[in-house]
């Protein structure tokens, strides 16, 4: 055999794999092992990942025969102490010589400036990819994330579920490993039921062809592609069939070889709110829902069996029979619900526990509802959100809600417009839980922003005030998540809000009092800002953040908005030129240090160099405040930049540490003065430069 | 291709055959513990032999009770009492799947016309200190089996792994009928008529909801917690397990039945269901210590009779 490489081929033939992280556990697999080899310098061509429900394989092609030769060279003793007078070697040599598995004569001498020493070089043949094999894979199968390993039987081996066969072809030969407890060879399974003989596998390239004729679609991209089209073109006759890719995704991982089946339930179902259908339909039964033409659902659904029926009428009607009932128990939860309204669900939340020591959801209402109101007041929502924010948490205690958790909020928003809520409220009532996870949208409205924000900051500084803040990844509040939901909403929203006074008033009403909580919210909020600015990648780096950050500011809306001014004045060409004045300021501040009790006294100001930078900062100070004020941060730095030439005058001319005490105080605070103002905007000791 | 087996057509008869099968792939069929329990795994037979090292392989129905879940019988799906059909493989054999799936045969499922599939559902019981992972299993869409592997009862590790199925009989019933409704499925019969699941349980599902959601004496039950848990420590510290188990099993529903009547708030919740959780511990390492002081009495058996 003359080759020089060999295609690899290993799968794990397992009972059914968790169909949510398939992919991911699949990647990993093809991820572990070509490291491996890439690690242990073993060349190989391109790899492929293979994953069903019931098999995780990789197939790397053209992997080289074995590990290529290095050069060894290990140093020894110097010459010098390596033979005595008689050129006899002595004990060091010996022992090195020894250590090397050579003689003493097979030694070579390296000559170099500080002496010379004797070395051993050698040429050190590469181990053969075989040898390396098992350890590769091994190391790759540990290496996997499995939030949960499973034992099985009376094996030592751990898995994610059991596995029950290894196939390892190293070019058209076996590789005989032991791995999870089972001798490797060539034999796997095909199809569960549509192919009872075992499939005899020939070579890494006929194993996906030799997997098809057993009925197993191996690639995952190819199935999901396969079942992505089979749903789309059941659904079009009626309509569009519904692909969340999500749900896609699950779907290719719970089937081997996929075969739609459409199915339809009663047609009074239809009757629900459609996100309760699609809730049932496709949260709960995993099926793709399927939309008329005109944009509403369709009582028609897709669904993906994994074979191919003698009787496909079984198949459609089994599972037609599942959804009836689950449909008929939303219908009747939709009808016990609307016998009381929401006023009257709202009423029983006092039975409901947000937490132990801040209360039932009745009590969290109501600090909600003093909160919104105030919000909404600064941000002209109008006087309904104190009505959306008695009926938000009403939906709780309906029995929909009960069912489908996911629903809360939209059984709300439901609910409220049957009973004859305005728009307006039934909205917001939707939009407070908004943003629900990272990348979802954002509450549009003045009062759902108001109600949004109310609810996060409650939640935020009760659990704050009674110590459960999250700790590592432990955050069963959510309560990152809330900080990141709030301030995208005020980002966003471009709300200017005065959060530190918002986290203040919550504190106040909570039944546990706490003092520093404010402080504590405060900073955990500034962690979370800190992260999502870094985040955006607009080019804001984390001393410019920093710089905005500092002295507490209390409206992230302000925060982003000297950021971006910031970052523009800093592409200026003479932006050093403050960042320079106020290093040279602070560095004479620090020395001599000036209490912000001492005014400057005009009457004592004699150089005229001082007299004018006083009255150039008495101009300028108002321009660049008008300006920021205004929130025109950019031109307040470009403002700024008028001092230059005044404080370059005042410390040409200008002895700062007089001997006169009342003239040295006054010149120290007039630099004080000068350095206040250049941190209007933004702290610039925190830039480099 | 193989012969189609007629599938059992009274509810009765679906018993039978699984109990049949089940006996010829070596399983002692064992009757329903006497006592209230939430599922099948309480059984002393599952819960206790899952513990320690000795093979175990039993089928059995076991009656389960799960108060919040009654409907007044007026839900044609749900039911505060129903059955479950419990088979417990211990070490879990190779093929378990392909004995599950020859059961299905069994009962008349040809599974080249069904779409069956094995869907991720992994079972944690906080109350039993046990957890496993598995499947529930798919019929044309409709989960007719829950498939587990213990990984740990009581808080101990299960070495060899004790593989679990257990069937919801009812469903199985209602699809091979064509039943709409449990209380609809054909019980039996036979030459005294026809008996469906209404005329057994009907009135004992309305009866029994009424008690559990409105009747049930709250103070008396919570004192009757605090009894079977001292009962039940005492028992522990005397080394009498079994009897412990039992006490165990009793303090669990009498929970059940303050949880269903609503008078147990979120937090009080969650110590009741620590207590129960912290007896079956106790249980457990009792059982694992009384069968070790007996010299693992199976595991001997199973040698000297030359199997595993």
């Amino acid at each position: 055999m003359n080759l020089a490489n060999a295609d690899l081929l290993f799968e794990l033939l397992t009972e059914e794999l968790p169909p949510r992280t398939l992919l991911s556990l699949s990647n990993a697999l093809t991820q572990g092992i070509v490291s491996g080899l890439d690690k242990a310098c073993v060349a190989h061509g391109k790899s492929r990942s293979f994953a069903t429900p019931r098999r995780l394989a990789v197939w790397v092609r053209a992997c080289a025969l074995r590990a290529p030769d290095r050069n060894a060279e290990r140093r020894g003793p110097p010459v010098s102490a390596s033979f005595d007078a008689n050129g006899a070697p002595m004990q060091a040599a010996i022992a090195f010589a020894k250590s090397c598995h050579v003689a003493v004569g097979e030694l070579e001498r390296l000559d170099t400036d500080k002496g010379a020493w004797l070395v051993y070089r050698a040429v050190e043949s590469g181990a053969t990819t075989l040898s390396l094999l098992g350890d590769i894979i091994k190391q790759a199968i540990a290496a996997l994330p499995i939030a949960k390993r499973m034992r099985w039987g009376s094996n030592a081996a751990e898995f994610v579920r059991p596995v029950r066969g290894v196939v390892l072809l190293f070019g058209a030969e076996v590789v005989p490993l032991e791995i999870l407890g089972i001798q490797a060879g060539r034999v796997t399974a095909g199809h569960r039921f549509h192919t009872k003989r075992a499939v005899t596998i020939h070579s890494a390239k006929s194993y996906e062809a030799q997997l098809a004729r057993a009925k197993v679609v191996a690639d995952f991209a190819k199935r999901r592609e396969r079942i992505r089209a089979g749903v789309l073109s059941f659904g079009a006759g009626v309509g569009k069939t519904l692909v969340d890719d999500q749900l896609l995704d699950e779907v290719t991982a719970l089937v081997e070889w996929p075969v739609p089946v459409a199915g339809q339930f009663e047609e009074r179902f239809l009757a629900l709110p459609r996100e309760v259908v699609v809730a049932t339909v496709q949260g709960h039964q995993r099926y793709f829902p399927v939309e008329r033409s005109d944009g509403k659902l369709s009582n028609w659904f897709v669904t993906v069996s994994n074979i191919e029926s003698r009787d496909p009428i079984k198949v459609r009607e089994g599972n037609e029979r599942v959804v009836r009932p689950r449909l008929s128990d939303a219908a009747f939860f939709k009808d016990q619900d609307l016998k009381i309204n929401l006023e009257a669900h709202a009423a029983k939340l006092t039975g409901v526990i947000f937490q132990t020591k801040l209360g039932n959801y009745a009590e969290k209402t109501r600090r909600v509802k003093i909160l919104a109101e105030t919000i909404g007041a600064r941000i002209s929502a109008g006087p309904e959100v104190s009505r959306a924010a008695e009926l938000a948490k009403a939906d709780l205690m309906t029995a929909m809600v009960g069912e489908f958790p996911e629903l809360q909020g939209t059984m709300g928003r439901y609910y409220a417009l049957v009973q004859g809520e305005s728009a307006a409220v039934a909205l917001a009532i939707e939009e407070h839980y908004r943003p629900r996870f990272a990348g979802d949208a954002l509450p549009a409205s003045r009062i759902g922003q108001a109600l949004a924000l109310a609810d996060k900051i409650d939640t935020l500084v009760g659990i704050f005030a009674i110590d459960l803040k999250p700790t590592g990844t432990k955050d069963p509040f959510g309560l990152r998540r809330a900080a990141l939901g709030m301030l995208r909403i005020l980002l966003e929203g471009k709300l200017n809000l005065d959060v530190y006074e918002l986290i203040g008033i919550s504190a106040m009403a909570q039944p546990v009092q706490k003092t520093q909580v404010a402080e504590e919210v405060y900073d955990f909020l500034a962690e979370r800002f800190r992260g999502l600015l870094l985040e955006r990648n607009d080019g804001s780096t984390t001393e410019m953040i920093d710089a905005v950050l500092t002295g507490r500011p209390h409206s992230p809306l302000e925060v982003d908005a000297r950021l971006q001014a910031l970052k523009e004045f800093l592409q200026h060409p003479d932006a050093s030129v403050l960042t320079g004045l106020n290093k040279r300021i602070a560095n004479i501040l620090k020395k001599a240090q000036i209490g912000n009790e001492v005014r400057v006294d005009t009457t004592s100001l004699i150089e005229p160099a001082e007299i004018r930078l006083h009255q150039v900062l008495a101009q300028i100070s108002s321009q660049v405040l008008e300006a920021a004020a205004a929130g025109h941060y950019s031109l307040s730095l470009m403002r700024l930049m008028g001092l230059r030439a005044s404080v370059d005058d005042f410390f040409e001319h200008v002895m700062v540490m007089d001997e006169h005490l009342v003239r040295r105080n006054n010149r120290l605070a007039l630099l004080r003065d000068v350095q206040l103002l250049l941190g209007c905007v933004a702290d610039l000791a925190r830039l480099p430069g | 291709m193989a012969k189609l087996i007629p599938a059992p057509q009274t509810f009765q008869d679906l018993i039978f055959a699984l109990q049949t099968y089940w006996a010829k792939q070596g399983c002692v069929v064992l009757q329903p513990y006497d006592m209230e329990m939430g599922a099948g795994t309480f059984h002393a037979d599952t819960f206790l032999r899952a513990v320690g090292p000795e093979a175990w392989h039993a089928a059995y129905v076991q009656t389960t009770r799960r108060p919040t879940d009654g409907r007044y019988g007026n839900n044609p799906f749900r039911l505060a009492r129903y059955y479950q059909f419990q088979v417990c493989l211990k070490p879990s054999p190779d093929d378990i799947q392909e004995l599950y799936l020859d059961s299905l045969r069994h009962l008349g499922f040809d599974l080249l016309t069904h779409d069956i599939r094995f869907v991720e559902d992994n079972w944690e019981s906080p109350t039993l200190a046990a957890w496993g992972l598995g499947w529930e299993v798919w019929l044309n869409g409709m989960e007719i089996t829950q498939f587990t592997y213990f990984q740990q009862v009581g808080g101990v590790d299960c070495r060899p792994v004790m593989g679990e199925i257990a069937y919801g009989l009812e469903r199985l019933a209602m699809y091979i009928q064509g039943k709409e409704s449990i209380f609809d499925i054909i019980w039996s019969e036979g030459p005294f008529g026809t008996i469906t699941y209404g005329d057994v349980f009907h009135q004992n599902e309305v009866e029994q909801s009424t008690y559990n959601f409105e009747k049930a004496d709250t103070s008396m039950l919570s004192l009757q917690f605090d009894a079977f848990e001292a009962e039940c420590r005492k028992l522990v510290a005397d080394k009498l397990v079994l009897p412990a188990y039992e006490q165990m099993v009793k303090a669990s529903h009498t929970f059940n039945l303050l949880d269903a009547r609503r008078s147990v708030s979120v937090t009080e919740r969650q110590r009741y269901i620590l207590r129960v959780r912290s007896l079956a511990r106790a249980v457990a390492e009792g059982y694992l210590a009384s069968r070790e002081a007996l010299g693992f009495p199976l595991l001997n058996k199973a040698a000297a009779q030359g199997v595993t």
